[in-house]
């Protein structure tokens, strides 16, 4: 039988990706190792190799650019010479799929199951009797946060003392579904709303209780091409790209969340320009990648991360998680959008690894082709807009990190040196801390110490 | 910050209130010379004599009249039950005078009248000396109820007491007269109507009144080493109650349970519960549960008497079992 070509999982929270392109056509012969189509994930383009010799059948229905395809569905076969392969994919066996789910044919509205991918229904379509099971009992809280998920509760095993479905267990049910919020949508509804950049709490406000068709986004989209016009009539309508759209929601959610506190400081970086101006000419000369001023900070921060380990944590609800290895990302900016990637075990490198890599990484980033794992796993963040011109400023932590730092330019001004003023090279330092996981006094000693580092930086880079 | 036993604080309390105001003086048996059974005005009948510290009988229907009175003229009496139980005997005049005077009066008659005394179970004092009784009090329009758990709340709250044009009942548990605690020189008034968060907590709301609530927050710090997070509130005062605090409390939590050593039926908790299902049933994750002293007259064996009030282990397992719902 013919080897089915799925959409893979390509990060811990990836429930679906949008297809990029095929790399190779239908009926060319591919070999195991062939890249073979290009998935963009949440914040990368990312190539996917192929596991398997053969002939590339791409049947009826196979996806085409920017369609969003769930995690599982099938995609293609791998054929061998003279094998036969089903000539479209809406009668295809799911294969490899973690849920289940079938590949629905995106523009057939009649084929899309009746339930949504994780096998929930909502509530309204489905009578809590029909099975001849009774309703189980529910606390009022858990049935208004049922509501709010959108989570079908008589499906739901109650783990309190007489079996009643309490909170702890819808919020457990709500993590299983596989719509960030629980939203019933069907996949073509679900594709336009994308398309359109409509959110899918917003289409979820306007239909409780029942699955969103095409006919709800459509509506939702020509409510909004009468609305946004109305208001501004020479306004540009941009939609969002999908970085934007993440950035946005990571953003928000740890505005929304955390309990930031910004702490500022002033460093003296005469002997780190110095420094620079040093390794700039050394390095350059021996046509060695010259360190810049980030990958200096990149270390000193981590540095001052291995004197301060409670800075170098991320939150969860239940518990810190103080890390063991230092990861530090450091902020991209983009064509895409704001990216960033991490160095990893930043105290093992060197300074000149760390140029080669930093290098590489902003590279990938900027070409956009960073895999996601490139991008996770930082245990804190550095981020620099020290190049506009900026000071101090009140950078947003990046979740589930706990803390980030926010570097400034760095300029030449009057300062007390010695006990006589003297022009010096300043920078200002900013720490957003989120206050849940850390207290004002630890994180003021740990911008301090990146102080004293940033103003002896040799002592430091060579520890 | 200095420490002060929590008859310390009221006495601090009253003595710079006496000191401002002239009109304002004590009533109550054994409280002139003597100093109050409880040191409740210890020191006081050597600086304002014996027209303002004014030993009585023991006729609680008499004096306590007559305090009404003087009242309604002006001046501002403080009855000194030293034992609360004793109150029941002016209760005709607490309900039919007291409390609706202002009202007959069409507000032209204020009622500035301070009625305190010990109460609470304790020390054999048997069932004529442990009554609490504030449920009653909280039930009748008119009167304002205050239990502090801590003297620096007692001292707070007994200036606002002396503040009041209404009466005021002010209830000390005599378990915790003599507790020490940290109290801020200078005068400082806690309003009524405010609770106070003992401890902040994200898996269930306890609230506990008077004595409980220091038995209570030691159960929370043994629960914390379990991971278990309660939040513990002292709502100070009975009436005005502030359901407010307690109900944002169970809409982070979820999970409600009142500690009380008064009787539970129509009791303090079965107030809280009924607003709490009321106003807050959506943010209920569990049913609410009270735990209260046993519906009996206190006995005066130590032994039976320690039965019947919620100790540790029964506000520990209380709490668990809440949290198991």
């Amino acid at each position: 039988m013919a080897y089915e070509v799925t959409m893979p999982r390509l990060g811990w929270t990836m429930e679906e990706g949008v297809f990029g392109e095929w790399l190779k056509q239908d009926g060319d012969e591919v070999k195991a190792g062939d890249l073979l189509f290009t998935v963009e994930g949440d914040k990368a383009t990312q190539e996917v190799e192929v596991f398997e010799s053969g002939i590339l059948r791409l049947p009826q229905g196979a996806p085409a650019p920017g369609d969003v395809i769930p995690v599982g569905a099938l995609l293609a076969y791998i054929a061998q010479a003279g094998e036969s392969t089903p000539a479209a994919i809406a009668q295809a066996a799911p294969a490899g799929s973690q849920t289940g789910q079938k590949a629905p044919a995106p523009e057939d509205p009649a084929a899309e199951p009746a339930a949504d991918p994780a096998g929930h229904k909502a509530p309204a379509s489905q009578p809590v009797s029909a099975d001849g099971r009774r309703a189980p009992a529910i606390s009022p809280r858990a049935r208004r946060i049922a509501a709010e998920l959108g989570v079908d509760w008589t499906r739901i095993t109650g783990s309190g003392r007489t079996g009643r479905i309490v909170e702890r267990d819808v919020r457990a049910a709500a993590e299983t579904v596989v719509e960030p919020l629980g939203v019933d949508i069907s996949p073509v509804a679900r594709r336009l709303a994308a398309e359109a950049g409509i959110s899918l709490e917003e289409l979820a406000a306007v239909t409780p209780g029942r699955r969103i068709q095409r006919e709800d986004v459509e509506a939702a989209i020509a409510a909004r091409r009468q609305t946004v016009p109305a208001q501004e009539a020479a306004a540009q309508v941009v939609p969002h790209s999908r970085i934007r759209r993440i950035t946005a929601q990571r953003m928000a959610e740890s505005a929304h969340t955390t309990a930031p506190v910004t702490l500022t400081t002033e460093a003296d970086a005469t002997e780190l320009v110095a420094l620079r101006q040093q390794l700039k000419a050394s390095y350059s000369r021996r046509g060695l990648a010259v360190p810049g001023y980030n990958d200096i900070y990149l270390k000193l921060t981590a540095c001052a991360l291995q004197e301060h380990p409670a800075l170098n944590a991320s939150w969860s609800e239940e518990a810190l998680h103080l890390h063991s290895e230092i990861h530090v990302g450091f902020a991209v900016e983009t064509e895409q959008g704001l990216l960033a990637p991490v160095l990893r075990d930043v105290p093992a490198k060197s300074l000149r690894v760390i140029a080669a890599e930093t290098v590489e990484l902003i590279e990938g980033a900027r070409r956009e082709r960073l895999g996601h794992e490139a991008m996770q796993g930082g245990t804190f963040t550095i981020t620099n807009l020290g190049m506009y011109g900026i000071d101090a400023f009140t950078p947003i932590i990046n979740l589930p990190q706990i803390a980030i730092l926010g570097i400034g330019r760095i300029i030449c001004k009057p300062a007390v040196h010695d006990g006589q003023v003297v022009p010096r090279q300043m920078v200002a330092l900013s720490l957003t801390f989120d206050h849940r996981a850390v207290d004002g006094a630890p994180a003021a000693r740990f911008l301090n110490t990146i102080r004293e580092y940033v103003s002896e930086p040799v002592l430091w880079l060579s520890a | 910050m200095r420490e002060l036993t929590y008859v310390e604080a009221t006495l601090e309390a009253l003595d710079g209130a006496m000191a401002r105001d002239p009109s304002i003086f004590v009533v109550g048996e054994g409280i002139g010379e003597r100093g109050g059974n409880f040191n409740t005005t210890v020191g006081l009948y050597d600086k304002y004599g014996p027209e303002r510290l004014c030993d009585t009988p023991i006729s609680e229907r008499g004096f306590v009249g007559m305090c009404a009175g003087a009242a309604m003229t002006g001046t501002r009496p403080v009855v000194d039950f030293m034992f609360l139980d004793f109150i029941l005997d002016a209760f005709g005049e607490l309900v039919n005078q007291i409390a609706k005077m202002q009202y007959m009066s069409s507000g032209r008659l204020k009622m500035p009248i301070l009625l305190r005394g010990a109460i609470g179970i304790g020390h054999s004092a048997a069932t004529h000396h442990s009554g609490s009784y504030y449920p009653i009090f909280a039930h009748l329009p008119g009167f304002r109820v205050v239990v502090p758990a801590i003297p620096s709340d007692a001292k707070g709250l007994f200036t606002t007491a002396l503040q009041s044009d209404d009466p005021v009942l002010f209830l000390e548990h005599k378990s915790l007269l003599f507790n020490r605690g940290a109290v801020p020189e200078g005068d400082y008034a806690i309003p009524f109507g405010q609770a106070r968060i003992a401890r902040a907590g994200t898996d269930c709301t306890l609230v506990a009144i008077g004595s409980m609530v220091d038995k209570t927050l030691a159960v929370c710090e043994k629960l914390a080493e379990d991971g278990i997070s309660a939040e513990l509130i002292d709502p100070r005062t009975i009436a005005p109650l502030d359901m407010a605090t307690i109900l944002e409390s169970v809409s982070k939590t979820g999970r409600l349970l009142i500690v009380d050593e008064t009787f539970q039926p129509c009791g303090v908790g079965a107030e809280i519960a009924a607003q709490a299902v009321d106003k807050g049933f959506d943010d209920l994750d569990a049913p609410i549960r009270r735990l209260n002293g046993a519906h009996v007259p206190t006995p005066y064996s130590p032994p039976l008497e320690l039965a019947i009030v919620p100790e540790s282990d029964d506000i520990e397992q209380s709490v668990r079992d809440l949290l198991a719902e």
